[in-house]
């Protein structure tokens, strides 16, 4: 079986917050809850970089490791999923996730958080696939009809992939092949002065 | 767009001017980076501001507010002074091209670098950089028209490219970008004071023309007048229909403008829009017809004023035409709600109450197809004829069978056609024309010349010298029956044209003939019908560099400009820039659109975006004690002011603020939320940059200078 992935190709990202938008108009997100931001840095500089950034479904995902009521696991694509009717909203994957993808309904300090929620690479939860209730907790199963996640679905430029990890690092890998001596040939704009 | 998006893909170099592609068009970036990718081409950004899209380039250069034609007239000298010039397509496709030449030399390097601020080595480098990755395709949008020389800008991009021989060529063009789905086809339609659909002008064979396509009566029209004159009259422009109402300037009319429907208008793009305002309370009758309520319709403190709740563009369907003058067909997804009607409805019930739903719908029984068959009948001059409502569909249905690169489809239904039939398209055999201008391919299969619109020979009053407007012996699309250049077609039907044959016989002759129904002629430098008959550089009317308005001095004043008096001379003041010291640009964001009336209304994209705000540079902020995220005030001076936050940023220099102009809901800090209709509050709002937004016109066309205004700033 395939192994799913995503990848942000930074020379690419325009920071237009499509995937944002694209996810949370898809998924029925209230407002606060971020599955997916852009992050912009060196904003206004020579240099200014951004990228795309949601729950990477990381191999041994550290938040399984410390979620002490066992409501997250993966699946056998590598797609990390919970379940919201078992989660207390202890905020311990937020705190174990390298990339800040954990988030809370209700964002008080103290007191109840609310179910965590996440990025599910869109494909829906636990619950029984295309039920009401995987609908309203999750979002779309997009993966169960064979597309990718609407984030990757509606990128501008093509910037954010989503799929299976080796057709990914094809796209990357030929898309790099294509830049040729442009942006990765390290140098020669000085020694060239082709630019 | 001579060119289309896909066809960008072929650049070799890329030069965008007055361009924030990647805020104000994210998705042409897919082509954009594909030319940077593929074919390593550089991508040189023009602007004020370190731009998203200067985040992609590879050369940015910082030019000063409204000095742009300085630049390019600059790297135009450059080229020449290299010979580095397209020498045959010169003396073949290009008029008056020493006379511009000549004009060029005063903009040496180091002179482009005292108006512009750009370093004379580095406009001697974007030189080079264009004359050695040829073909570069230039793209400009408002950042390039919106200035009182505008016009002589936009001629200045022109003139360069046809000086590098770009024009014509896959891969080169000048690439201006539209908006959204259908500018390009609002343009088209001439929604325009001094044209009638399909840029026909106002003279009285252009009426006929229509009344004929119209099947109405021309005396019916005529009579439609107060007298016949103003049938001819250019009439008020959007940049300054207020001043109608206002009677504050001196107009050219009979009667003050007393009613005005808003459709689809995002009011507060309007410069010195708190003065807009105040024509909104000053109308007997306003209607905004929208799916949102715009700012507008908070303005008005009066009961004059009635909100047609409009459908959505996915409630309805008809025929749009893309930046890529490509046309489509726009499926209705669902039914209009909670009472809302399409477009078309609400215009039918307006021409049936006024009383002329006999004479407006005489060829219209089936909408939307018969107005897309209304416009094939009649706008010839752009070749809109061969785009039926039945080929539009086919090209929607078989879109996968479309090249990505070239437009083409490679078999299947439509073998052979350009998909969306750009046009012109001359026949309904015809595949349109993906490239404008490109003699390497036959007129019947989407090549096309130089059009001969400007008689077929001229004496230049600079130079004395006498030029034939034609194309040079030998240059023609491959099947021309004339081996060069030939005047455009008239008098196949005894007393008709090309664009007035409604016939269609003189095209079809043409196209039979394998030459195009509008001549052969040579693109030209020098626009003897404009003030500036070749592009130069004038100071902004509001400068910051008091220094250089003596010798790049404004216009004379213009007393009946679009039937407003328009100051020129008298508006510019050396002193100005003393009390208002910093410039004033404006721009757009991603999230929002137009004056955000719609976006503003999303609650993701207004999550995104919550707050209107002022870039500033951290030393100007520094330098009068404004800290970042405090509240400032901005003020023009005309005296409107704006109260925003300041976000601190290196984007813009220390002589810029920029302004985001999608905001509005507030009035110079005071909230108009109470305004909307109950329920229908957009989720953020915020001052309305154009409030500050300074006095300016183009000089031929009166888009408003919204980009190089004077501004001063203070703490909150």
């Amino acid at each position: 079986m395939g192994r799913m992935k995503f990848l942000c190709d930074i020379d690419r990202c325009i920071d237009c917050s499509g995937c944002v938008v694209a996810c949370k108009e898809g998924n029925h997100i209230p407002v606060g809850v971020n599955r997916r931001r852009v992050i912009t840095i060196g904003q206004g500089k020579p240099g200014e970089k951004s990228i795309s950034v949601a729950c990477m479904h990381c191999s041994d995902a550290p938040c399984i490791a410390v979620c002490p009521v066992d409501c997250i696991y993966q699946r056998e694509d590598g797609i990390v999923l919970h379940s919201k009717d078992a989660c207390i909203g202890c905020g311990y994957c937020f705190m174990a996730c390298p990339f800040g993808a954990p988030q809370f309904p209700r964002g008080q300090v103290f007191g109840a958080r609310g179910a965590m929620d996440k990025c599910t690479f869109c494909a829906g939860g636990p619950e029984e696939t295309f039920s009401t209730k995987e609908q309203t907790l999750y979002g779309q199963n997009r993966i169960a009809e064979g597309k990718v996640p609407l984030c990757a679905a509606m990128c501008a430029t093509k910037s954010l992939l989503a799929g299976d990890a080796d057709e990914v690092a094809d796209v990357y890998r030929e898309r790099n092949f294509k830049r040729g001596s442009g942006s990765n040939a390290w140098g020669w704009n000085k020694a060239y002065e082709k630019k | 767009m001579t060119n289309s998006l896909n066809d960008m893909r072929h650049a070799k170099s890329m030069i965008f001017i007055g361009s924030n592609a990647a805020e104000a068009h994210p998705i042409s970036m897919q082509h954009i980076l594909h030319a940077k990718e593929v074919n390593n081409a550089p991508i040189i950004v023009v602007d004020p501001r370190f731009t998203k899209l200067a985040a992609k380039a590879t050369e940015f250069v910082r030019v000063r507010p409204g000095t742009d034609c300085a630049f390019i007239m600059g790297l135009i000298n450059e080229i020449i002074q290299n010979d580095w010039q397209d020498k045959e397509f010169i003396s073949t496709r290009v008029a008056g091209y020493e006379e511009m030449a000549e004009v060029a030399t005063k903009y040496t390097p180091e002179e482009v670098e005292n108006v512009t601020g750009i370093p004379a080595a580095q406009t001697r480098h974007v030189a080079k950089i264009l004359a050695t990755n040829r073909p570069t395709s230039l793209t400009w949008c408002m950042g390039g028209t919106q200035h009182h020389i505008g016009s002589s800008i936009t001629r200045a991009f022109c003139i360069l490219q046809l000086v590098l021989g770009n024009m014509g060529k896959s891969g080169g063009g000048t690439n201006i970008f539209r908006g959204h789905d259908n500018v390009q086809g609002a343009t088209d339609m001439c929604v325009l004071s001094h044209t009638l659909p399909g840029y026909y002008g106002l003279a009285d064979g252009s009426w006929k023309h229509w009344c004929r396509v119209w099947d109405v009566d021309y005396d019916y029209i005529k009579g439609r007048f107060k007298e016949k004159k103003w049938m001819n009259e250019k009439g008020f422009t959007l940049s300054r229909w207020y001043e109608g109402v206002l009677g504050e300037e001196k107009i050219e009319q009979y009667t003050p403008i007393k009613a005005m429907i808003q459709w689809g208008c995002g009011s507060n793009s309007n410069s010195q829009y708190n003065r807009v305002i105040r024509a909104y309370n000053k109308l007997d009758l306003f209607v905004i017809v929208d799916p949102f309520p715009t700012m507008a319709a908070a303005t008005c403190t009066t009961d004059n004023v009635y909100i047609l709740p409009c459908s959505s563009q996915y409630e309805t369907s008809g025929s749009v035409t893309s930046t890529s003058r490509q046309i489509q067909w726009r499926y209705k997804i669902v039914d209009p709600i909670n009472g809302c009607k399409d477009d078309y409805t609400i215009m039918r019930e307006l021409v049936t109450r006024l009383g002329f739903a006999d004479q407006f719908y005489k060829n219209i029984k089936e909408t939307p197809e018969d107005i897309t068959r209304e416009i094939n009948k009649g706008t010839l001059t752009i070749g809109y004829n061969g785009q039926t409502p039945e080929r539009i569909k086919k090209h929607m249905e078989n879109w996968h069978t479309f090249d990505i690169e070239t437009l083409e489809a490679k078999g299947g239904p439509c073998d052979g056609e350009y998909y969306g039939m750009p046009w012109p398209c001359w026949t309904e055999e015809h595949p349109g024309t993906p490239i404008l201008y490109d003699v390497s391919k036959p007129v019947a299969k989407g090549g096309l010349p130089f059009r001969n619109r400007f008689g077929l020979e001229t004496t230049y009053v600079m130079s004395g010298r006498t030029e034939d407007q034609l194309a040079a012996e030998g240059v023609c699309n491959p099947d021309s029956e004339v081996k060069g250049g030939y005047a455009e077609f008239k008098d196949v039907v005894p007393g008709t044209n090309w664009k007035t044959d409604l016939s269609q016989k003189t095209i079809k002759e043409a196209i039979k003939r394998g030459m195009a129904p509008f001549g052969n002629a040579r693109a030209r430098c020098v626009v003897w019908t404009f003030p500036d008959q070749v592009p130069i550089h004038r100071e902004p009317l509001h400068s910051p560099r008091p220094d250089l308005i003596d010798k790049y001095p404004t216009y004379e004043d213009k007393p009946n400009h679009y039937r407003v008096f328009t100051r020129y001379k008298s508006e510019q003041s050396p002193d100005l820039a003393k009390k208002f010291p910093f410039v004033l640009t404006t721009g757009r964001m991603v999230e929002h659109m137009g004056g955000g009336a719609e976006t503003r209304s999303n609650k993701y994209l207004a999550e995104l975006q919550p707050e209107m705000y002022a870039e500033v540079n951290p030393v100007i902020g520094n330098n009068l004690g404004v800290r970042d995220g405090d509240m400032i005030w901005i003020e023009s001076p005309e005296g409107g002011k704006v109260k925003v936050k300041a976000f601190f940023t290196e984007r813009v220099d220390e002589k810029t603020i920029f302004m985001p102009y999608h905001f509005g809901g507030t009035l110079m800090g005071e909230s108009l939320i109470g305004n909307y209709p109950k329920g229908h509050e957009p989720y953020v709002i915020g001052d309305a940059a154009n409030v500050c937004t300074n006095y300016g016109y183009d000089i031929v066309t009166q888009i408003q200078a919204t980009k190089d205004g004077l501004c001063k700033i203070s703490r909150a």
